[in-house]
């Protein structure tokens, strides 16, 4: 036994000694890791290998959630890129920061839009990040490479997003650069909305050199973007899901007022959170309910917030399903689902009850309209009307995840299922993991009534009313007396999830897109609004606010939360 | 002489080229098999990839020119010879959605180092640890250290990674605050892309600990390692407790075998006769389980890896099937296989050198 003794000993130590070396080294390091204190100064410490030379050498920290590997603003609709290009390029127009969609000078001084062309008056001696000078030519190449399969630099059908024909390519007829700053653009026709389309991510102007430099590896532009922005893209460090922008000493507008920008991914959202209020970042998005509550409560954190330019919907198919063709059913619906608990109790109070497509903030909102109240008697009593008082079952589909204008999801169609079986209809629902799939099938109109919600694209009306609600489809191909066509009609806008073709909606929708009158188009708009509450394609659930946590080393009011455009990473400046 | 005559002539003695080769012709259709498998889920599973690659506001016209470009509208046995032919030339094209414009290849690359790092570490703390606790628990029979250890054990096969993970992490970082939730390595600390070695500028291997070393970055090692901990402890455990049990249960065979009693009878020392005697043959059957554990680690990268946000292959396929990014999928599936079964072919060669009869 005592050999076995001695054996036990000598495996101890081996495994002791193993141990110990691995814990040391650990401990070691602990003094120097992310635990905790706030770094926001010290950019110049460890290993950066250069800070940029930009306004200082600090280093602002962004966490995200998900981190894109492709930083191309033509190759992508995602807003976790924007986050990224909105810091490296610029557009002609911008949104101004902090503000719900006015729209303010960029690398265009002055513009017009008059019938059918745009003129845009170019800024002067803006320089790209790769040294070339920004001109109109590098606007025309922009929109070559994005939208025209004749151009030598086209980005390719199965390599550009969808934004390229929905933001500039259905529009834009010509566009004459033979002026260094002077920029002519030829409409297809009278489109309201077009000069807000330029302040969109996708609208950013890329370098015509780079754009050539490239030749047939146009998609390689993801890993190298070169703008005119406020930051340079330095480092994109796919393995640790990183990416380092450097200060633009030259930039035109104001700031940027620290050294360098780290974007970090932090999948989980209570880490984020933690990671802001412990300061190894200074700004996350993105939050849950337990995250704005922690961060509120932090001491080290501030959370900022403001009304968001989104929409969460409910929308009842009636290419498919017979009863949501009387518009009776649909009220009724509108009168049982309880938006106010939805929103006061699943969204915990960060988003407020919808009363219409449009949310508030935006052209044509109408404030006469106040959300559905609640009131399942009448609810009950118009199903009877309808023919329906022993009710009926129908499907609705859901995703699983949240998103931004439905934080919960399925706690939110559940909400719906109880109230609805108070006023006698059963409802199945159909819940789908994935968020693809799920836009598969409901564009296709696979589905009795699904949750679908929208952020804006440029803080447009027409960015709801029509890209939402309306068919798309002729006039003359809605049945007289019907208000709703299938999902099958040559040229169906599939983004209309409820099949709903009111031709009174449509013949608005369509005007106010051609009148540039802001006067005129806020009344058309706002009779739209009307008209889409009357009729209820939808069951109007929520506006969501957009939330930022913003760690105590940001100087107060140098970073504003803007609901569309941003985030505007130029201005904040650290302690 | 080329490298693989070298490496032949090198293992010739212990094992004969015609048993390796024979298990090389064997991947084929294991891989085969795998590919088939992978191309024909892919093909039933809902997901339309237009989508995934013009976003939500592409027109139905837009749509069906991105099917067309794709091949998606080529007869399916057109499309499964065309991805089989790319399969073997382990070319999958461009990734959807994750990596937009960038080959499979490319995120392959990317992403491989950084499992296999963890996996190696998960290995090695499974044999530094395993191996010692199942001689001591078997040596000390029914001792409290063998029920200490068989117990420690048992609880690390069954506590669950997607449990215990969360739970250090409660633990270590968000109450404590002694390692770092997520990540490989302090935010601000960023590395060049190649190193130095006699003036030469060399490419860096991806396994984060690795390269810090090459760079001589001290600050950055330790930084890398803090990150690390956690993740390899998880991944460790289950790893030690497996082979712990498998050394403790051999070795218990061993040692009541008659040329241990003989050894011991001709007055060879107890430690001696375990270590020369019991050791080598009791480790027959763990290396068997240290192999196929090592693909069991892959296994478990996936869960580590989503736990603690460590962008290697385990959370890159949990991501793509996410957002149906296929030709990723397919190339991480597939890699991992062929790594699966390498490691496989690897046991086996060990084995038949461990005990010449195998090949037989």
């Amino acid at each position: 036994m005592s050999s076995g003794d001695s054996i036990d000993r000598r495996s101890f130590l081996t495994a002791a000694g193993s141990a110990a070396a691995a814990a040391t080294l650990a401990g070691c390091s602990g003094d120097g890791g992310d635990g905790g204190g706030t770094e926001g100064g010290d950019g110049g410490d460890g290993t950066s290998s250069d800070g940029g030379d930009g306004g200082s050498d600090q280093t602002l920290v962004y966490a995200r959630g998900d981190h894109p590997e492709n930083y191309d603003p033509q190759q992508s609709t995602s807003g976790e890129v924007a986050k990224v290009t909105n810091q490296v390029f610029d557009t002609l127009i911008q949104f101004a920061a902090g503000s719900g969609g006015q729209l303010e000078d960029a690398l265009a001084t002055d513009y017009t839009l008059e019938g059918t062309t745009a003129t845009l008056t170019l800024r002067e001696g803006v320089m790209f990040h790769n040294g070339e000078e920004f001109t109109a030519s590098d606007f025309k190449a922009t929109w070559q490479r994005f939208t025209q399969s004749d151009y030598e630099y086209y980005l390719g059908d199965d390599t550009r997003s969808g934004y390229g024909p929905f933001t500039l390519g259905d529009w834009i007829e010509s566009v004459d650069a033979s002026q260094d700053y002077e920029l002519t653009i030829e409409l297809t026709q009278q489109f309201a909305p077009f000069l807000r389309n330029l302040a969109m991510f996708a609208s950013a102007v890329l370098s015509k050199a780079q754009i050539e430099s490239l030749g047939d590896s146009q998609a390689d532009l993801g890993s190298e973007p070169a703008g005119t922005g406020a930051f340079q893209f330095d480092t994109l460090d796919n393995p640790n899901e990183r990416i380092r922008l450097t200060a633009n000493n030259d930039y035109w507008g104001d700031g940027p007022n620290v050294g360098t920008v780290i974007f970090k991914t932090i999948t989980e959202n209570s880490t984020r959170v933690q990671d802001v209020i412990n300061g190894a970042s200074h700004i996350t998005d993105n939050l849950d309910s337990s995250g704005f509550q922690r961060a509120e409560e932090s001491g080290t954190a501030t959370l900022l917030r403001k009304d968001g330019i989104n929409h969460g919907y409910m929308a009842m198919n009636m290419a498919r399903f017979e009863p949501f063709r009387d518009r009776q059913v649909r009220q009724a619906i509108a009168h049982a689902v309880n938006t106010e608990a939805i929103v006061n109790q699943i969204y915990q109070g960060f988003a407020t009850q919808a009363s219409q497509p449009l949310p508030p903030d935006v052209l044509g909102h109408n404030d006469d309209l106040d959300p559905y109240p609640t009131d399942k008697e009448q609810a009950q009593s118009m199903l009877e009307e309808a023919g329906y008082g022993d009710g009926f079952e129908f499907e609705l589909a859901t995703f699983s995840n949240p998103r931004g204008y439905n934080p919960s999801p399925v706690n939110t169609a559940n909400q719906v299922k109880s109230d609805l079986e108070e006023i006698g209809l059963t409802v199945n629902i159909n819940q789908f993991s994935n968020f693809g799939p799920y836009l598969d099938y409901t564009s296709a109109g696979k589905h009795d009534a699904c949750f679908l919600g929208w952020y804006t694209d440029n803080a447009d009306p027409d960015n709801f009313l029509y890209v939402l609600l309306d068919p798309q489809v002729e006039m003359d191909a809605v049945p007289d007396g019907q208000d709703w066509v299938s999902f099958d009609s040559d040229g169906y806008n599939t983004l209309n999830v409820s099949g709903w073709a009111n031709t009174d909606y449509m013949e608005l929708v369509r005007e106010a897109q051609r009148t540039y009158a802001e006067g005129d188009r806020e009344t058309m708009y706002e009779e739209a609004s009307q008209l889409a509450y009357d009729e209820s394609p939808w069951v109007f659930l929520d506006y969501a606010e957009t939330l930022r946590a913003v760690n105590e080393t940001v100087v107060e009011d140098s970073y504003t939360v803007s609901s569309v455009g941003g985030p505007y990473l130029n201005t904040v400046e650290l302690q | 002489m080329n490298w693989t005559q070298f490496l032949f002539r090198l293992v010739e003695p212990v094992v004969p080229p015609r048993f390796v080769i024979k298990r090389l012709l064997l991947l084929i259709p294991v891989l085969f098999g795998v590919a088939s498998v992978v191309f024909a889920i892919l093909h039933l599973a809902p997901g339309d990839p237009a989508i995934i690659i013009a976003g939500q506001r592409a027109s139905a016209e837009q749509l069906e020119q991105i099917r067309v470009e794709l091949g998606l509208r080529r007869p399916l046995w057109e499309q499964y010879l065309g991805f089989l032919w790319d399969a073997a030339r382990f070319d999958f094209g461009q990734s959807y959605s994750i990596s937009r414009g960038n080959s499979v290849r490319s995120v392959i690359s990317d992403r491989l180092p950084i499992t296999l790092e963890l996996a190696i570490y998960g290995q090695a703390a499974g044999i530094l640890l395993g191996l010692p606790l199942g001689i001591i628990s078997a040596v000390k029979q029914d001792s409290l250290t063998d029920h200490v250890t068989r117990i420690g054990a048992l609880t690390g096969i069954s506590v669950p990674i997607f449990w215990s993970g969360p739970l250090l992490i409660l633990l270590f970082s968000t109450y404590l605050d002694v390692f770092p939730t997520s990540g490989r390595i302090k935010s601000t600390l960023f590395l060049p892309d190649t190193w130095t070695l006699f003036g030469r500028e060399l490419p860096l291997t991806g396994m984060i600990t690795l390269d810090t070393i090459l760079l001589g970055n001290t600050e950055a090692f330790l930084s890398a390692a803090h990150h690390l901990f956690l993740p390899a402890v998880v991944i460790g455990v289950y790893s030690t407790a497996l082979i712990s049990r498998m050394m403790r249960s051999s070795m218990l065979e061993v040692i009541r075998q008659d040329y241990i009693r003989t050894a011991r009878a001709k007055g060879q020392g107890a430690k001696i006769t375990l270590m020369k005697h019991g050791f080598r043959n009791a480790l027959i059957p763990v290396v068997t389980v240290i192999g196929i554990q090592f693909g069991t680690l892959l296994g478990g990268a996936v869960l580590t890896e989503t736990v603690f946000g460590i962008n290697g292959m385990g959370l890159t396929i949990v991501t793509a099937i996410g957002v149906s990014d296929y030709p990723v999928v397919q190339g991480t599936v597939l890699t991992f296989a062929l790594l699966f079964t390498l490691v496989n072919l690897f046991v086996d060669v060990t084995y038949s050198y461990l005990d010449p009869r195998i090949q037989q």
